[in-house]
């Protein structure tokens, strides 16, 4: 039932996100519980709303069931921001998040996918290597005071409450959308440097 | 973040990690198991040789049947799914099931649709585009299973798993769950074959992976103590994009040989050797015997000889045939032709042996209709000797 009540976590996110996209092309202010709390009825009447006897939402899991914490996570944190202007993650975060899935997109998908007779989405179903990367990863960030490590206790969190579909550590961590997400910020992130520097 | 707050966020992390880390401690046990050989059936002896043949199905009329499996229910009882619809990949395709009583007498029981489309929506509770491949294998305490394919998106290489059981020898099923196998949207993740017992009341079963790579893959599916505690992981068998859909055949607790049907040029059927268990298999060798890149499948016997029923052709599925090997693989006998016609199908074979010793063979007829072929090991040796007909 956790789980199932999950699902409709990510969908509610995007809904809100992309009407706070569409009323801010009207040049409205967004910030306050004012425009916030129709944004978050209305974003949860279209989740709910259903549709050849599936709310919305579910469909959306029907393409992809695992949308992973950290991306969870940067919706959560735009909606935030957008709604009350407080700032979640910063840029130092971000930029951890966009490495952090690049880096696990790029060792999980194309092995997961047969480029190789290693299987690493195996160490995502019991304690493992991948256990221990993910436990030492959140340690350094900690250490360095790096907000990125909350979202990585964030997934660890939600694997042990089974808040996902999956039983598998990997998917709470990366999802292929965050990889894609990842790729833009990078890009982007890089982009805006490169012009600073000129 | 202030030192107080990184070294309290420092310690719920040591809590956070501990959890699943316990569990592993705990649960390690679990996890060690072998494969569990079924005794030989106590009456088997030399018999008279039997052989018997009949459909599960009716005729299909325009419509097609395809990948069936069967099971062995109490007291002797018999249980058969596959998939049935106007073609392969239809949206109207649904998984079928039919029950036989005990003795050669029964008849198969009309079938009757376990899943389709809209049902397996429901109880998943997400858009489903269509069914596929189902397997059925009995546990522990009757409990009948079925793994079946679902599609949202795409074609095969968009299959994902699901499961569903039931507690009264298929009369009424459980909620279907979705098993998670693949980071990639769960995607291409498909089954086939006969599942092995694998520890105390779990399963090792042969599934494949089907999309930019094509490898055979086990799932390893461990009931809990309460319906919805099922735990299951994956472990890969073979990389690359030549053989899948493995047939594992079990000699002991920790030696295993799987047969893999093969998509590489050299169309011959594939195989692989485990000895612990199953955690890590030997790289695929090719066998003398040929495959049309078509399902085969392989049972042990008595006499620790293999039984393997396929396709004897490189090109075509047009002829079924049993071969034995008493040398685990390397050498083969061909004892019988089962179906042979230009221009048919005969594919999929599935084979179980029961407790009274018999072993049931099920296969996919011209895509028309599923066949029950049963035949017992004096049958095979009156072969072997060129005895029978």
């Amino acid at each position: 039932m956790t789980t199932y009540l999950f699902s409709f976590v990510f969908p509610f996110l995007l809904a809100t996100a992309l009407l706070q996209s569409v009323a801010a092309l009207s040049g409205r202010n967004l910030q306050g519980w004012g425009p916030a709390l129709p944004f978050g009825l209305i974003g949860a009447g279209i989740v709910l709303f259903p549709v050849d006897g599936l709310p919305l939402a579910r469909w959306l899991i029907s393409l992809n069931a695992n949308f992973s914490i950290p991306l969870t996570a940067i919706l959560f944190s735009r909606v935030v921001r957008t709604a009350f202007g407080i700032r979640l993650l910063d840029d130092k975060a971000l930029l951890t998040c966009w490495i952090f899935a690049i880096t696990a997109g790029a060792a999980l998908y194309p092995m997961a996918l047969g480029l190789t007779r290693l299987d690493p989405y195996a160490a995502g179903w019991g304690f493992s290597w991948l256990f221990v990367v993910m436990f030492s990863l959140t340690v350094v960030l900690l250490a360095i005071k790096n907000r990125f490590a909350v979202i990585l206790m964030a997934s660890i969190l939600a694997f042990n409450l089974h808040l996902l579909e999956s039983t598998n550590l990997w998917d709470y961590s990366v999802d292929p959308l965050l990889v894609v997400v990842s790729c833009i910020g990078l890009g982007c992130h890089v982009r805006r440097k490169a012009q600073r520097m000129r | 973040m202030n030192r107080r707050l990184v070294i309290i966020l420092f310690l719920a992390t040591i809590g956070l990690y501990a959890w699943p880390a316990y569990q592993w401690v705990s649960t390690d046990s679990r996890d060690s198991g072998t494969f569990f050989v079924d005794p030989v059936p106590a009456s088997i002896t030399p018999d008279v040789p039997l052989i018997h043949k009949e459909f599960i199905s009716p005729d299909t009329g325009n419509g097609i049947v395809h990948v069936a499996s069967i099971c062995e229910l109490s007291q002797g009882r018999l249980a058969a799914a596959w998939y049935g619809g106007t073609r392969e990949g239809a949206r109207d395709v649904s998984i079928f099931f039919s029950a036989k009583g005990p003795g050669d007498a029964a008849s198969w029981s009309r079938p009757e649709k376990v899943v389709d489309r809209m049902s397996a929506s429901k109880e998943l509770c997400r858009y489903i585009k269509k069914v596929g491949n189902p397997v059925l294998f009995s546990g522990p305490g009757g409990r009948l299973w079925i793994i079946y394919v679902t599609i949202a998106v795409g074609g095969w290489s968009g299959s994902s798993l699901n499961l569903t059981w039931s507690d009264d020898s298929g009369t009424t099923w459980s909620k279907s769950r979705r098993l998670t196998l693949s980071p990639f949207f769960n995607i291409s993740e498909l089954v086939r074959n006969r599942p092995l017992p694998f520890g105390s009341n779990g399963f090792a079963v042969p599934i494949y992976h089907e999309c930019l790579g094509y490898f055979p893959e086990i799932l390893w599916l461990q009931p809990g103590l309460t319906d919805p505690d099922i735990h299951f992981k994956k472990s890969r068998m073979t990389g690359g994009q030549s053989f899948m859909q493995p047939s594992v055949v079990a000699f002991g607790p920790s030696v295993a040989i799987a047969f893999y049907r093969s998509r590489s040029h050299e169309k011959t059927i594939g195989a692989a050797v485990t000895t612990d268990a199953g955690a890590t298999w030997s790289e695929p060798e090719t066998l003398s015997l040929p495959n049309p890149d078509a399902g085969l499948d392989a049972l042990l016997l008595s006499d620790q000889r293999i039984l393997l029923a396929f396709n004897d052709s490189p090109v075509s599925r047009e002829t079924l045939s049993l071969a034995v090997s008493h040398d685990r693989g390397a050498h083969w006998t061909r004892i019988a032709i089962l179906e042979s016609a230009s221009g048919g199908e005969f594919s999929y074979p599935y084979m179980i042996r029961t407790q009274d010793g018999r072993i049931h063979l099920v296969y996919t007829w011209d895509r028309k209709r599923i066949k029950h072929v049963i035949f017992n090991e004096a049958w095979i040796e009156a072969r072997m000797k060129g005895t029978m007909p």
